[in-house]
């Protein structure tokens, strides 16, 4: 089957998954879970006169440990904080640390119920009453509070209306080195190439961290722009040989297709391998799910560049090159047929 | 070029990138019981607070980069659980029945705040309703602030439905200012008079007037490194400060700007003002000055009978990403960079050498510029970013090697094949370039926060890789080539086979 013909499975696959995320993303969101929006904090306060030494920090652990066992309840993340001066005076410059204020900070689901963590707290008191270790003046006080993240959305809208200005700029551009078909096609890849990710993303439910959505979608567009203009370069080129120039859009997409496709199939391979490696290397971090979902920004601009922006491009080229010999009035024999009939 | 005009210019070179990657990666310590450090520029790179990293000649002492402030803003008639233990603990029976029926635990009686009655709910608990909205507006002005400040990892939460807690990262150079300044709710006024106390205000709003009737905004700005906040005002304020200054010239007058009750700043004033703003100078920041303007901005459309906060619970977080990140980053760089060279060796021999070249020039270039610019750091997102870039470089690279061995193929020298195989690939790489490039700078220019950053690292990065692919790269050929006289195993290139009729 032709390229072209394929063009409205390739767009339906995209439609529907750019309108499935699309109505995700504005009744849900993204998942947002590894920036933990919403949560409960159960926090462990040691109120200590004198510092509280490595032995009974390590056993304060493990009472908070054993507590939420026997609350039948598990935490998300665990923090050691350390107490800094309040900031309460107009003429104080930077914080210091506090000295003996130490706090253990167990982060839990927000569907935890209120009744298990109260179990907790309530066993944990009991473990350290029990404990000689703690004993006063030293003192501990358990609390959980629900915590819910404020929506700063200026990051998010400026960085799609970047994307947006960025794109059509860039295509610009293109319209004016290789033709509007060629920045109409583009265009259209680039778009669905940044709403693609974001679909996933929001389809799949992906954790995410609150700034990475832009970001993919902002490398899924350069990705698919630079895979594009390898496209339109050899367009261009082969429509420079006379051989090249009489051929049907069809036939010349497929030309220029068949010479770059190692080259865009090589550079997402490395682009791949190279995202692995660093999701590979900082497997024990935080940062390693920014690679690991980055893969995207260069699986789906491929799709793109293999099936979609060919398949349309057959159609748009054919369009322009229809308009074009339409708006000719006269368009007599071309240089390279006139010199062979010369000879 | 001759070969000895090839070998000094390949010495010089050489010595080059040697001096910018010993600058750019070695640190060490020197001089009696080592006291002296010399910091490389990737040391003094300023790097995300989300990538920890245990830094300097004090690692080993705890000296630590990354992470963040928090503190928890508690709203008036709102205490922690904590502090009601520490003030009810020493009280006689009596008064501690007196003190614990001033104040009920909320959410129940796990909860970790205290609300007082007849501020914040009544006897039974019952949150009282011009509290929350109060509340509710008091913590939408905060995020407003901290959402202004456009640091990238600043963070505003609810916790337990009446405190807010707020997260700055350690990155920035004042987080003790920030959450100390944004903490101050109420109207912005501008009061003289000759202390704080008895200051009466500049303007003598009436009851249908408001702040924002005299004065529009407040920005700050940097000039010749001074920074300042401005006011700008309005017809009326402008005509308002001119007659509050007018016997300035005899007397001094002292301004005072308050946010509700709190004075923020005074300006001693020697001359009548008569423009439609005002400078005030001092001892700011860039920083500083815009949360200054920020605080007093945010404070023009206030609400006079706002909540007020008391700050408290501060504590130091370590790195979201965890301790080793940066380490992990640099580990990454490196497996890349070996497998990088692994193929360009075999498959192009030592003309492996010009791109490793090209390459290490590029990366110090990086490394410098993202010392020296002053908003560009170190973090995840740059890093991505900068390896978009390589990859680029890299392909730019191997498009310009295939295209010479192509020319080499067919029977023509080295100097010509090079030439041809750059004539034939220059403008394919210069638009691949200026696109990405363009695209990038646009990115950060409109952007905000990580992306802006990255945006700009990624069309920096492109605009190296376009010089150093078209320019650089073909110098370091031109050099090395004329070193040998078997040019075509120096590049592993061979000619096309001929058969003999």
């Amino acid at each position: 089957m032709s390229k072209n013909k394929l063009l409205p499975i390739w767009a339906a696959i995209s439609a529907v998954l750019i309108i499935a995320g699309i109505v995700l993303m504005a009744l849900l969101g993204f998942n947002t879970a590894l920036d933990q929006p919403e949560h409960k904090a159960f926090d462990v306060y040691y109120n200590v006169v004198v510092d509280l030494n490595e032995e009974s920090k390590a056993s304060l652990e493990a009472h908070c440990e054993d507590a939420f066992s026997s609350a039948g309840i598990s935490y998300s993340d665990r923090v050691t904080l350390d107490g800094q001066s309040d900031p309460v005076s107009l003429t104080g410059t930077s914080f210091s640390e506090t000295g003996n204020d130490f706090l253990l900070r167990y982060t839990f689901s927000a569907d935890t119920e209120d009744s298990a963590l109260a179990a907790a707290k309530t066993a944990l008191e009991s473990a350290i009453a029990a404990d000689g270790a703690f004993a006063t003046p030293a003192e501990t006080y358990v609390s959980y509070a629900t915590v819910t993240q404020q929506p700063m959305n200026e990051a998010i809208w400026r960085g799609a209306v970047g994307i947006a200005v960025a794109v059509v700029v860039a295509l610009v551009y293109v319209a004016i080195r290789f033709g509007a078909g060629s920045a109409l096609t583009g265009l259209v890849a680039c778009v669905n190439d940044a709403f693609l990710v974001l679909a996933i993303l929001a389809i799949a439910r992906i954790p995410v961290y609150a700034f990475a959505p832009m970001l993919y979608a902002a490398i899924a567009a350069m990705v698919s722009l630079t895979f594009w203009l390898i496209r339109c370069i050899r367009l261009r080129e082969n429509a420079k040989d006379p051989a090249g120039s009489v051929l049907s859009a069809e036939e010349a997409v497929g030309n220029a297709c068949a010479a770059t496709n190692k080259t865009v199939l090589l550079t997402a391979l490395i682009a791949a391998i190279l995202l692995i490696v660093c999701a590979a290397c900082t497997f024990t971090t935080g940062a390693m799910p920014v690679f690991a979902e980055a893969l995207l920004c260069a699986i789906v601009p491929l799709y793109s560049a293999m099936l979609l922006a060919p398949a349309l491009h057959c159609k748009v080229k054919a369009a322009f090159d229809a308009a074009k010999a339409k708006r000719t009035r006269y368009t007599g024999k071309k240089k390279s047929a006139k010199a062979e009939s010369e000879n | 070029m001759s070969k000895s005009k090839s070998v000094i210019l390949l010495i010089v070179y050489t010595l080059v990138i040697a001096v910018l990657c010993f600058i750019c990666t070695v640190s060490f310590s020197y001089g009696p019981d080592n006291m002296q450090t010399f910091s490389s520029v990737m040391r003094m790179m300023e790097k995300d607070a989300d990538l920890g990293l245990a830094y300097g000649a004090n690692a080993d002492a705890g000296a630590y980069i990354g992470g963040g402030y928090s503190a928890v803003y508690y709203p008036e008639g709102v205490i922690s659980a904590k502090e009601y233990e520490d003030n009810i603990r020493d009280m006689s029976e009596e008064d501690a029945a007196e003190y614990a029926a001033e104040y009920v635990r909320y959410p129940d009686e796990n909860g970790a705040i205290y609300l007082e009655v007849g501020t914040a709910c009544d006897e039974n608990g019952a949150v009282d309703a011009a509290f929350a909205a109060s509340f509710e507006a008091a913590a939408e002005t905060v995020t407003e602030r901290y959402a202004g400040l456009r640091v990238d990892g600043a963070r505003v939460d609810i916790a337990n439905d009446y405190t807010v807690r707020v997260f700055l990262p350690a990155m920035m150079d004042s987080e003790y200012y920030a959450i100390n300044h944004f903490s101050y709710l109420g109207e912005l006024s501008i009061r003289t008079g000759s202390s704080e106390e008895d200051a009466t205000d500049v303007f003598g709003i009436r009851s249908n007037e408001s702040i924002a009737d005299y004065v529009s905004s407040v920005t700050s700005g940097t000039t010749g490194g001074t920074s300042f906040v401005e006011f700008h005002f309005t017809q009326d304020g402008q005509e308002a400060m001119s007659s509050a200054t007018s016997g300035a010239a005899e007397t001094a007058v002292t301004l005072y700007f308050f946010v509700g009750d709190t004075a923020i700043m005074s300006l001693s004033v020697s001359e009548q003002m008569t423009g439609s703003s005002i400078y005030v100078t001092g001892s700011y920041t860039a920083e500083t000055a815009a949360v200054t303007a920020s605080l007093l901005d945010s404070s023009i459309g206030a609400a006079e009978d706002t909540l007020s906060f008391t700050v408290g619970d501060a504590y130091f977080h370590e790195a979201l990403y965890g301790g080793e990140t940066v380490i992990m980053l640099y580990i990454a760089f490196g497996v890349l960079f070996v497998a990088m060279m692994v193929f360009f060796f075999i498959r192009y021999r030592r003309l492996g050498f010009v791109h490793l070249y090209t390459f290490l020039l590029f990366t110090c270039a990086m490394i410098l510029c993202g010392w020296a610019i002053d908003f560009v750091y170190l973090s995840v997102e740059t890093f991505l970013a900068f390896l978009l870039a390589c990859v680029l470089l890299c392909a730019s690279n191997i498009v310009t090697f295939e295209a010479a061995r192509k020319e080499y193929a067919l029977g023509k020298t080295m100097a010509s094949s090079v030439k041809t195989g750059y004539k034939k690939s220059f403008w394919k790489l210069f638009d691949l370039h200026i696109v990405l490039a363009i695209a990038a700078f646009l990115v950060s220019a409109i952007a905000i926060g990580s992306l802006q950053v990255a945006a700009f690292v990624l069309g920096l990065a492109i605009v190296f890789s376009g010089v150093g692919s078209l320019v650089v790269n073909r110098f370091g050929w031109a050099v090395m080539m004329g070193t040998t006289k078997r040019q075509g195993a120096f590049c592993n290139f061979k000619r096309e086979e001929v058969e003999d009729e």
